[in-house]
């Protein structure tokens, strides 16, 4: 019945395979940049609320070296993880544009 | 008079020379590398890589139970630079998005690797690479049922 057959039908979709458990990592033969480079784009970026504070990741970053500005302790990351447990699966890769919790130091 | 009328002569030709300069400009970029100083130079995929970050068992066909080796070449110097690994299934589901910044200098290699446990499911799959967020190369692979 021509253009009106579709309608009404389910389309069969195939299901979507699930890439959540997926483990990632890289290395390298290049040095890391100084560590004495400035972090850009610092602070809270999506406001604060009591003594938690949000930031938003750039390239670069990882838990360790935001710790480090947050808490001047680069050990404290695992507080940030603990509180980003919902978006942080690996505690090594994390994404620029994402914006993590800061409990509270 | 005679300065105004000059004006009025060149003012067009002025726009015509900035415009065609900047499309001169645009097609160099569209031929080099992301970011001046540092260039991708070569991606490789395989199942291992050795300490030189370089593949050793070179393939675009993968089982399902391995794990998947890039090896991203680049050549240049520069404080630093960001290198991007963009992993996606064939409908363009993300699988896996890596970031890694170094400091190159002249011949360096980066390897990103991504493995599940539970099996890559067959099909194919694409890896984008970026420099500075800039596309430089994408290679195309498949995993296929042992």
């Amino acid at each position: 019945m021509g253009i009106f057959d579709g309608f009404g039908k389910k389309k069969e979709e195939k299901p979507q395979p699930d890439f959540s458990n997926v483990q990632s990592g890289s290395s390298t033969t290049s040095a890391a940049p100084p560590a004495a480079a400035p972090l850009p784009n610092l602070g809270p970026t999506a406001g604060t609320s009591g003594s938690e504070q949000f930031y938003t990741v750039v390239a670069g970053d990882s838990l360790s070296k935001i710790a480090k500005h947050f808490y001047g302790d680069a050990n404290k990351w695992p507080q940030i993880h603990e509180a980003n447990r919902d978006q942080i699966k690996n505690p090594d890769l994390i994404h620029p544009g994402q914006k993590l919790r800061i409990p509270g130091a | 008079m005679m300065m105004r009328h000059s004006k009025k002569i060149h003012l067009p030709l002025c726009l015509a020379l900035l415009m065609a300069a900047a499309a001169c400009h645009g097609n160099a970029a569209n031929n080099t590398a992301a970011t001046p100083g540092v260039r991708v130079t070569d991606v490789t995929l395989g199942r291992s890589v050795g300490g030189d970050k370089a593949i050793t068992d070179r393939t675009e066909t993968f089982k399902p139970n391995d794990t998947i080796y890039a090896s991203v070449a680049t050549e240049g110097s520069a404080p630093s630079a960001t290198l991007r690994a963009k992993w996606s299934f064939e409908t363009g589901q993300l699988v896996d998005e890596s970031t890694r910044t170094i400091a190159p200098n002249n011949r360096e290699r980066t390897e990103f690797h991504i493995s599940k446990p539970d099996g890559w499911p067959a099909g194919k799959y694409k890896l984008e690479v970026f420099l500075n967020d800039q596309a430089t190369e994408t290679k195309n692979f498949d995993v296929r049922g042992s």
